[in-house]
């Protein structure tokens, strides 16, 4: 410590010595190929934002334990504990903290303003859409829905997995932490730079493309495009890092009797995400960066022009960023499946079966990419296998119907505000399963690829699958997160208020898309103005709704009624210690002797705590 | 009340909503313009897949209102019954979803075969996009347009292709879409069965111009055509 203080010119470890080491690594970087070499701004940036990450990195104190140890001195084992965090203290939260609880809250709160951000793009396109012309400009609207489009990607995929997820998996498993705290930290400190240089590439002349990037276009655009792939790749990178300290947690880490089959099901909804984030985000790493070779290094993967083939993307794109569907989509059936039971005072219906369907959804997530691409110009012959594929994965995804459903009919159902969501959701996804179907089928898809009868199709999935399972997750274990309870009347107003926009704002882009309105476009035919008006006038009111929510977990935050250690009277382990749970977050570790969803049946105890506190 | 009771008040509610749910859907014409035989058989499976899903939706709809309204708890404590699942049922669900996924699956692929199955064409068009227009050349005659001109109740062969970044062929009333691809070669065959002047437009997004990546398609019978074939300019030779 004293060796610290001394050498005290230079700021700490932490946000300050990140952002100016992240700062000096770019000087090196780009002045590196600025002086010297032939290089274009494409290279002189993509240089340094590489050594910007890494010198963001080393300033926040990422490597520093791995540094001291491999310079052989001795761990301060005052400064470890201190990096683990003291409950408390705020500013843990802005330091490389290796507490999973602390990270499950950075990762909670970085992807709730970047909903937020996003959302305020959507505005920005429902403005210019409420009425048919041109109101602001096409360029502008191209970039502001491709950053719409990417920033909601990374929401939907880190929110629940890397918020609720770090939080609650090692609570849920009966573990001290996660396996690798430190690993586990690095993958958080890895996206505040890449998600950044998202929210500001209209600042480097946007990017016009799309989330999904499709050459040639996306190599004729600018910096901006440069950024976002430079970004999605580090995103990529941290989700694997992350995924492999789930699995290692999952697998390892459980608390004594809790064998597989014990697993909570939000457990097992993240494991198989995890395993598919492992698996297929390298597929999708790799394409970016041939990408950014075809731009950078002058090879020609996709340049068509040279040899290369631009549809070769477009089935390593969708490789990934199928399975990414359910990266998103998965752990807001866990979150769902994990609230069923405790508001129907019921056990989970038909438990082996839904894991073995989230497992089945999993497996078949790897074999239905193609039917992003039924206009696309791929093999003929390919539509049919992947057609079958496709009707097949509803099969599994279904059985989250069943288990919803078997679990509320007959039970005694309390209407607390996460069983609002789980309602809610219910519906919200059958629309976009059902929907899912019309697109699965290719001569009905012919028609209604790329039309707004697809962006209603995704927006019922991901926000009825996903944004619906994140608002019953955080309204569930909010107690539990914070040791308070929320206003439920906020609660009820955020659920109905959003509800109701929701569907009115997406229920008429299927008629939107079935009349020919295409995705992705600033204009019209002024047949459809009048659509478009009431379409506009409804999502204002999601963003009203969603102003309400952020109110009420800020204001429950600080001044809400003490929740003590389990409100909801649940039987998962993350409810057998206090609210917050302390640092190490069980006294004793709880053994297991049954599911977690023993309702009705008396006497029978998940985790020795369920009598107990 | 027993769950026998719930069951059958829940069933009726169902077999009802389903019987006019599907009553209501059956007669539809769900593509709002048709033109060509492609999109009559488009509109068919639009109205069996919708058909098939009334009572799949209605099943889920009816058992999640029902149970809101008669399993609330009110001011009850304690807990529901210990049930963990129930075979037959399981069986049953699970079953059901195979053979509806089995029967759309072979129902599209009879589907997917009509329409891009016949490839022999009468009229041949060659298709090119660009940044940001839609050019149209005929080979039988040499004329070049920016208009699409072919022939009714013939069965016309496009050949698509992109000199810059991908594009996408549509004409919503013909029901057919393809992408334009950079480098490859990619077709169409369709046949237009009704006379009349139709918007198509590019569907893939291909930057600033996408919005009014826009042409005119006209259907006409052949004498029509023809005279129209022999006004326009012949295209450079190139």
């Amino acid at each position: 410590m004293s060796a610290m203080a001394r050498r005290s010119i230079l700021p700490g470890p932490g946000l300050t010595r990140a952002v100016l080491w992240a700062a000096i690594g770019f000087a090196i970087g780009a002045g590196a190929l600025a002086f010297g070499l032939k290089a274009d701004e494409g290279q002189i940036f993509g240089l340094g934002y590489l050594f910007a990450l890494f010198g963001f990195l080393l300033g926040i104190g990422a490597f520093r334990f791995w540094l001291t140890w491999a310079a052989g001195r001795e761990i301060d084992v005052h400064e470890e504990h201190a990096a683990h965090g003291r409950a408390g203290d705020w500013r843990r939260y802005f330091r490389f903290t290796t507490d999973h609880k602390v990270i499950g809250i950075q990762y909670l709160v970085t992807a709730f303003l970047l909903f937020f951000t996003a959302g305020i793009a959507a505005m920005f396109m429902r403005f210019e859409l409420a009425q048919p012309g041109i109101a602001t400009s096409k360029d502008l609207y191209n970039m502001i829905m491709s950053t719409h489009g990417a920033m909601m990607i990374t929401v939907a995929l880190i929110s629940i997995i890397g918020g609720l997820g770090n939080y609650l998996v090692p609570l849920m498993v009966g573990a001290r932490d996660m396996a690798f705290p430190k690993a586990n930290a690095l993958s958080y400190w890895m996206l505040p730079l890449a998600v950044l240089l998202v929210a500001i590439n209209p600042l480097l002349g946007g990017f016009d493309s799309g989330w999904t990037a499709y050459p040639p276009l996306s190599q004729q655009a600018n910096l901006g495009q440069q950024a976002y792939l430079m970004a999605f790749v580090t995103v990529g990178i941290s989700s694997i890092l992350s995924a492999i300290n789930f699995l290692v947690t999952v697998f390892r880490m459980r608390a004594p009797g809790m064998s597989l089959l014990r697993i909570p099901i939000f457990v097992w909804a993240l494991t198989v995400t995890a395993t598919l984030a492992l698996i297929a985000t390298s597929v999708v790493a790799a394409a970016f960066t041939m990408l950014l070779f075809d731009r950078l290094l002058g090879t020609s993967f996709f340049r068509a022009t040279r040899g290369g083939d631009v549809i070769l993307f477009q089935h390593l794109f969708w490789f990934y960023s199928h399975p990414a569907v359910y990266i998103m989509g998965l752990p807001g059936l866990g979150a769902i499946l994990e609230v069923v039971p405790v508001f129907a005072r019921k056990p989970l219906f038909a438990y082996p079966l839904a894991v073995l369907s989230f497992i089945s959804i999993g497996v078949l997530s790897f074999m239905v990419w193609a039917h992003h691409m039924f206009v696309s110009g791929m093999a003929e012959f390919f539509h049919i296998p992947i057609m079958f594929t496709t009707e097949l994965i509803s099969i599994p995804t279904g059985i989250v119907f069943l288990s919803a459903l078997g679990t509320i009919w007959m039970g005694r159902i309390h209407f607390k505000v996460p069983m609002l969501w789980v309602f809610g959701f219910v519906w919200a996804f059958l629309i976009g399963g059902i929907t899912g179907v019309f697109l699965a089928d290719v001569p009905t898809d012919i028609t209604l690829s790329d039309t707004y009868f697809v962006v209603a199709h995704f927006h019922y999935t991901i926000i009825g699958g996903t944004i619906y399972g994140l608002f019953a997750g955080t309204y569930y274990w909010f107690p539990k997160i914070t040791g308070k309870m929320y206003s439920e009347r906020l609660g009820r107003l955020h659920f109905w208020w959003f509800s109701i926009a929701f569907n009115a704002t997406f229920l008429p882009m299927f008629w939107l898309g079935i009349e020919g309105m295409r995705r992705r476009v600033a204009d019209y035919p002024t047949a459809l103005g009048t659509v478009n008006l009431i379409v506009s006038i409804a999502a204002v009111n999601i963003a009203l709704s969603v102003a309400v929510f952020a109110f009420n977990m800020v204001r429950s935050w600080r001044r809400g009624a003490p929740a003590g250690a389990n409100p909801w009277n649940a039987q998962t382990l993350e409810w057998q210690t206090a609210s917050p749970p302390p640092i190490d977050n069980f006294d004793v570790i709880p053994t297991v002797t049954a599911t977690p969803y023993q309702y009705g049946s008396l006497g029978s105890t998940a985790g020795e705590g369920r009598a107990a506190p | 009340m027993n769950q026998r009771r719930h069951l059958l008040v829940a069933g009726t509610a169902w077999v009802v909503l389903s019987a006019l749910g599907m009553f209501l859907v059956a007669g539809m014409q769900i593509i709002p313009v048709i033109a060509s035989q492609e999109a009559e058989i488009e509109n068919r499976a639009f109205v069996l897949l919708a058909v098939v899903s009334v009572p799949v939706m209605m099943f889920v709809v009816v058992g999640l209102v029902y149970s809101a309204i008669r399993f609330r708890a009110g001011g009850e404590r304690g807990d529901g019954p210990p049930v963990h699942g129930h075979r037959g049922f399981q069986t049953a669900w699970v079953g059901i979803s195979a053979v509806l996924v089995l029967g759309l699956f072979v129902y599209g692929t009879i589907g997917l075969v009509d329409i891009r199955g016949a490839q022999t064409a009468e009229f041949e068009v060659s298709v090119s996009a660009e940044q940001w227009a839609w050019h149209f050349d005929y080979p039988a005659t040499g004329v070049a347009s920016k208009e699409l001109h072919i022939p009714v109740n013939q069965r016309v062969h496009l050949t698509i292709q992109s000199t810059d970044v991908i594009h996408s062929f549509w004409v919503p009333a013909f029901g057919v879409k393809q992408d334009a691809v950079p480098g490859r070669i990619t077709q169409i065959y369709m046949t237009a069965n009704r006379t009349g002047t139709y918007p198509g437009m590019c569907a893939e997004l291909c930057g600033l111009g996408h919005t009014g990546m826009t042409m005119t398609v006209v259907v006409s019978d052949q004498a029509d055509l023809d005279t129209w074939l022999s006004q326009q300019p012949q295209a450079s030779p190139s």
